[in-house]
């Protein structure tokens, strides 16, 4: 079974290699034609210094002495052109492999929804996005520069033998095979401690970065010499492990090495032989014995080449993986297209109609049958404890989710139905967490509106209280570092509550995005808002009652569930759930006052 | 958090935004191909290796002299086969004259072809006893150099932790090592064996023929200048590689983390245009990097080719003047080819060097970091029972010695009360944490616990008190139920579950198709971060403390988890004195004393009335966050 899913793996890595791979044919073929040259020219030279020899011990002939210098004066140029070139282009090939990689990776996440993105995990998508796709592209360099070449050189240097004499061609045929046989044993032995070496220096890694992680839970518990010991164990496999591998290169090393004397001198006796029956010439000896050398470094080099290969498969396991989620939230197929709207006050922009939501590894609703309509020229707010669901109810809104029962429409339509785009681009939303994006602050105002003027960018910050960007220097060309964490809380959430301002909405979300505002400013703000938005529905998520005190209407939400809607003085006297919420926030108030 | 990337990603927000620390984080993780950097005291650094290396030394040694001997084998080996070569072709032209064809036989040069391979075979023998020899020395050493970065993490005062970034210590213990081990492994001995095959051959070459050394000796110094050229050239693209990852990196982490922003403005597109920007910058350099990287030693072996060819010709003359043999011109030969890799690994070899010591002499630095005050020898007990009165007297603190945070700060936490900690993100709520533990030391004044100066207790007796409960959920790899026991490591299956139920975390973990045994790992996310929290809370409940530190959660829970938190906390405090580092109206209202916490500081404290009353920064604070 285990078999099975390794095969399988190995296997949709693979298909993922080739796709990659095969918007590049020219450059390969490229490459094959480059690593060809290189080859001939790297066996041409013992070719042509043994002709030298023959030239020098039989016709002695100056001339033809020459003329073998500069063949090889020749093969030496293209040997080394055509190795460079192969670097040159393959160094291009995988940069390219890697780049597609990382954008098909991150392009699928995109289409990610919330859920299906955390089922990966933020640091799990960067590894795979980034370090992954590094890996891959330096094992597809390494493999096209050390594993590829080698057929290709075994070939060319068995035939070059052959041409000198058909029984050398036989010699070293046999010591081909017998030392691929011999490579082919020590990769087999030696791969499986490798990769388990691998998981050595991972558990280094781990254990490293939660005893400094950790520090303080660990001293608070006092288990530093615990740690110590788990520390050293991790500390004590590696280097075990790490010195079977070293033993396990020592012995193919040696192996090789005594491997290379036993064929030399076997070259030179046979060779004699050869010689002495007039099938070739003294030289060529030499040149022989150089062939044999070549083989044998190159598959040494192939060898540790092919060792790299199973961490680059499993990487590109872990990329195809994200590559065929199948993202939870899709568009239909002939999205509805919204209409043009006609700013009616009133005018029912969206409704959620016994709408519930359950995630899927859940047993219990986290929004369970709520109903109400959001108006143009209204505010709606929902309030409710933190965790009551409040947050969810904007991520329905914006497709991030979607309903598992019940029905949420747009404008009349089913959300479903709608594109996200089309649906997203009449919602200007203030996320809870106000995250801004490296860059300057009108590029990051122009997020709402790409085409937004000046004048709008600056009426949007006034109408957001965030007047300080005035004060600036740069003014809207301030530069925001990533996250916008060069700015305050309330800075950065003003910046997001003017972001969505530029945007020309149907509905304004604002996902709780006034807690991090002062008494003051919040209250300005909404006075501000009150006068900008008449032509549109607003949804105010807050924690505070004096937030949404004027709202129109109030959804009072407790546990996923709708347990009080009507206006403020309805449920004062209505719904216990929000007096008992206006009480506890008024308490203080009282005592201040 | 070794599990939580999310948490992880917060805390440094919030740390970048906490005022007053101690030093800046470090140096990235990575530092790009650091091949060329320089120690700054080789010869100390190197004297604290061969100091380290006690006990391995003799391998050193002997791999050494088997080194020597390897290349003097094959050196010899080479100039025997000039001889050999001369024999058979001599041989060979006899026997021809006689007209009969020629055949090897143990007399007419038999004999010294298998004498040929007994050079090569001792040559053989004595580098695989050096490899051998080798194969587990770097690692050994490695082994002890580890061994202790691991006692010296337990004694590092926790003001080195919070100045440095883990990866920058990580990857002394990882990567510096092995920067260290491969040169040691190998670097060393190829040094040696270079230098002596370049040197062994130019001489040998010198007997046959000083015109032709002499041009390999001029083609074997420009491939040195060459290759040190280049070196150079090749931190430059790495550089700039480093450089463009990291522009990468910071947008893709970034655009991770605003999701939800990218697609509420409906944005992928232009996302994935400035990522792939950034990725296409990346491509370049990387495409430059590697080709430059891997393009110097095929284009130092260029100029050795040409040396060759350069030989090749000016030896064939000589060879058709008959002024030199065939096997004289062979070796000659093959001299070239053993010398000329060694030749253009010298420089690289050097430079390798240098950076393993460079490499060494971190570790080093970080080996000899300032260690904390070690515990009182004879130190004070506790009351028994501990009853948890906290007390700070008169306490000044700062984390640098230049700016005081705390300049004189008394409270009392009363046993069983609870001691609600409010103020702005980066206000220093930790600051308090760090004191109460003593995982930093007060500058002046004292804290007691039960009236007993916690200096003059050991920090193991002291801490033992507490339960601590953070928001980064540290928890580590292994089962669930070694995770809870970990501060009674022989707590029965019973004690764990219990501890569970009282967290409300017992359900949860029933759930999970391995229970209490699932193990929890660096990649599986099956475990959310409340989740995470309350097997901290569960934790924390089996070792019942005196007193507690609770962080309570704040948004990235769901509501289900965040109500068992809320109950599992409640649970927890007691008939218990507890810190609770607040974000709940209610826990900070019913509080028995409010701690308002600015600039690292306490600047008010009282209960909710009072504070409320005194209209200062507190009564702001509540206005403007929580009313």
């Amino acid at each position: 079974m285990a078999q099975k899913n390794r095969d399988y793996s190995k296997r949709t890595s693979l298909r993922l290699l080739a796709s990659l791979v095969s918007p590049y044919k020219a450059l390969l073929a490229a490459i094959f034609f480059a690593a060809i040259c290189d080859m001939m020219g790297m066996l041409f030279i013992p070719t042509q210094l043994s002709a030298m020899v023959n030239v020098a011990v039989n016709s002695r002939d100056m001339s033809a002495l020459m003329g073998h210098g500069v063949a090889m004066l020749v093969a030496a140029l293209v040997g080394s052109g055509g190795y460079i070139t192969t670097v040159f282009l393959a160094s291009r090939l995988c940069a390219k492999v890697g780049r597609d990689l990382r954008m098909r990776v991150y392009d699928a996440s995109l289409a990610f929804s919330g859920s299906d993105f955390n089922a990966f995990g933020t640091g799990s998508m960067i590894t795979r996005t980034l370090s992954d796709a590094n890996v891959v592209q330096q094992t597809l360099l390494m493999s096209i520069l050390m594993i590829f070449p080698v057929p290709l050189a075994c070939a060319i240097a068995v035939a070059l033998a052959f041409s000198t004499d058909a029984v050398m061609g036989w010699v070293l045929l046999v010591v081909t095979l017998v030392v691929i046989a011999i490579c082919a044993i020590a990769v087999a032995k030696s791969a499986p401690i490798f990769t388990r070496l691998q998981g050595f220096i991972d558990n280094m890694n781990t254990r490293l970065r939660e005893s400094i992680t950790g520090v303080r839970v660990i001293r608070a518990f006092g288990k530093e010499r615990l740690e110590r010991a788990r520390l050293c164990e991790t500390f004590g496999d590696f280097a075990t492990n790490a010195i079977r591998v070293n033993i396990v290169f020592a012995l193919t090393d040696s192996i090789t090495f005594f491997l290379m004397n036993a064929v030399e001198a076997a070259i030179m006796w046979v060779g004699a032989d050869r010689v002495g029956a007039h099938a070739m010439q003294i030289g060529s000896i030499s040149a022989l014995v150089e062939y044999a050398m070549l083989i044998m470094m190159f598959l040494m080099m192939a060898q540790f080449a092919i060792l790299q290969v199973p961490r680059a498969l499993a990487c590109l396991t872990r990329a195809a993986a994200v590559l065929s989620t199948e993202p939870e939230i899709e568009d239909a197929e002939r999205p509805v297209r919204l209409l043009a709207h006609h700013a009616e006050p009133g005018e029912e922009v969206a409704r959620f109609d016994h709408a519930s939501l359950r995630f899927s590894d859940a047993d219990e609703d986290t929004l369970h049958d709520i109903s109400f309509a959001l108006r143009r020229g209204q505010t709606t707010a929902i309030i409710g404890n933190t965790g009551s669901g409040k947050s969810t109810v904007a991520k329905l809104l914006l497709r991030f989710n979607d309903v598992t029962a019940g029905g949420l429409t747009f404008e009349g339509v089913d959300v479903r139905r709608v594109s996200q785009e089309d649906l997203r681009r009449r919602i200007a939303y203030v996320p809870q967490k106000a995250w801004l994006f490296s860059g300057t602050i009108a590029e990051n105002l122009r997020h709402g509106d790409a085409e937004a003027s000046h004048e709008r960018l600056w009426h949007a910050l006034e109408v957001a209280q965030a007047g300080f960007v005035r004060d600036l220097p740069d003014g809207l060309g301030t530069r925001v570092a990533q996250g916008g964490t060069n700015f305050s809380g309330g800075q950065r959430q003003r910046l997001a509550i003017a972001r969505a301002l530029v945007r020309d909405a149907d509905l304004y979300v604002f996902d709780d995005s006034f807690s991090a505002l002062d008494y003051k400013t919040d209250a300005a703000l909404r006075r501000a808002l009150a006068g900008e938005l008449s032509h549109a529905a607003t949804l105010i998520i807050a924690q505070r009652v004096s937030t949404i005190h004027d709202a129109d209407q109030i959804v009072v939400l407790r546990d996923g569930e709708v347990v009080g809607l009507g206006t403020h003085d309805e449920l004062m006297s209505g719904c216990p759930t929000y007096r008992a919420i206006a009480e506890s926030q008024s308490r203080g108030e009282d005592a201040h006052v | 958090m070794p599990m939580s990337s999310k948490a992880e990603k917060d805390l440094e927000l919030d740390e970048l935004l906490e005022l007053e620390r101690g030093g800046a984080p470090t140096e990235p993780e990575s530092c790009p191909e650091s091949e060329l950097e320089v120690p700054d005291d080789a010869l100390g650094t190197a004297r604290r290796l061969w100091a380290a290396a006690r006990g391995q030394r003799w391998r050193l040694l002997v791999a050494a002299v088997c080194s020597v001997l390897y290349v003097a084998g094959s050196l010899g080996a080479t100039a025997y086969s000039a001889g050999l070569i001369d024999l058979l072709w001599g041989n060979i032209q006899a026997t021809f004259e006689t007209g009969a064809p020629f055949v090897v036989t143990l007399e007419n040069g038999g004999l010294q072809i298998l004498t040929f391979l007994g050079i090569w075979t001792a040559a053989w023998a004595a580098y695989t006893v050096q490899v051998l020899v080798m194969a587990s020395f770097a690692e050994r050493l490695n082994l002890s150099l580890r061994e202790r970065i691991g006692e010296k993490l337990a004694r590092l005062p926790l003001s080195y932790y919070d100045a440095h970034q883990p990866g920058d210590t990580i990857s002394r213990a990882t990567n510096d090592l092995d920067k260290v081990s491969e040169v040691l492994q190998r670097g060393l001995l190829q040094l040696l064996i270079a230098v002596c095959m370049v040197g062994g051959a130019i001489i040998l070459m010198a007997t046959y023929d000083l015109v032709l050394t002499a041009v390999f000796v001029v083609f074997g110094l420009v491939a040195s200048v060459a290759t040190k050229l280049v070196t150079a050239r090749t931190l430059k693209v790495a550089a700039a590689r480093q450089a463009a990852l990291g522009e990468l990196t910071g947008r893709v982490e970034e655009a991770y983390s605003g999701r939800a922003v990218i697609k509420a403005f409906g944005r992928e597109d232009a996302s994935l245009a400035e990522v792939g920007k950034a990725a296409d910058r990346l491509m370049e350099t990387s495409a430059t990097a590697d080709f430059v990287t891997n393009a110097i030693a095929p284009a130092i072996r260029l100029l050795m080719r040409l040396c060759q060819v350069t030989v090749g010709l000016l030896a064939g003359g000589m060879l058709v003047m008959g002024q030199i043999s065939v096997g004289v011109f062979q070796a000659f030969f093959q001299y070239v080819m053993q010398a000329s890799e060694p030749f253009t690994q010298l420089a690289l070899t050097v430079n390798m060097l240098q950076g393993a010591l460079a490499a060494a002499e971190r570790v080093f630095t970080f080996l000899d970091e300032g260690e904390v005050v070690p515990d009182p020898e004879r130190p004070a007990g506790l009351p028994e029972p501990v009853i948890g009165r906290v007390a700070f007297e008169h306490v000044r603190f700062g984390y640098s010695c230049d700016r005081p945070l705390m300049r004189d700060v008394s409270l009392v936490a009363e046993p069983g009360q609870k001691v609600a900690i409010v103020g702005a993100t980066g206000a220093g709520k930790t600051t308090l944490i760090n004191l109460l533990m003593r995982f930093y030391e007060v500058d002046g004044g004292r804290i007691t616990l039960d009236g007993v100066d916690t200096r003059e207790l050991t920090r193991a007796e002291l801490r033992r008190q507490f339960g601590m409960v953070l928001q980064d959920a540290w928890l580590f790899e292994g089962t669930i139920a070694e995770n809870i026991a970990y501060g009674k490591p022989g707590a029965t299956r019973e004690e764990i579950e219990a501890a569970a139920r009282a967290a409300h975390v017992d359900f949860f973990v029933r759930t999970l198709p391995h229970g209490y045994d699932t193990m929890l790992s660096n990649d599986a996310e099956n475990i959310s971060q409340g989740q995470r929290q309350l097997l901290t809370i569960a934790r924390a409940m089996l070792t019942d403390p005196a007193i507690l530190i609770l962080d309570e959660a704040t948004s990235s829970v769901d509501t289900r988890t965040e109500q068992a938190i809320v109950r599992a906390m409640e649970a927890i405090m007691e008939n218990r004195t507890s810190f609770v580092i607040a974000h709940r109206l209610s826990t900070i209202v019913d509080a028995d004393l409010i701690l308002v916490m600015e600039r690292g500081t306490i600047i008010e404290q009282g209960t909710h009335a009072e504070l409320l009353a005194a209209g200062g920064a507190y009564a702001e604070l509540y206005r403007s966050q929580f009313a």
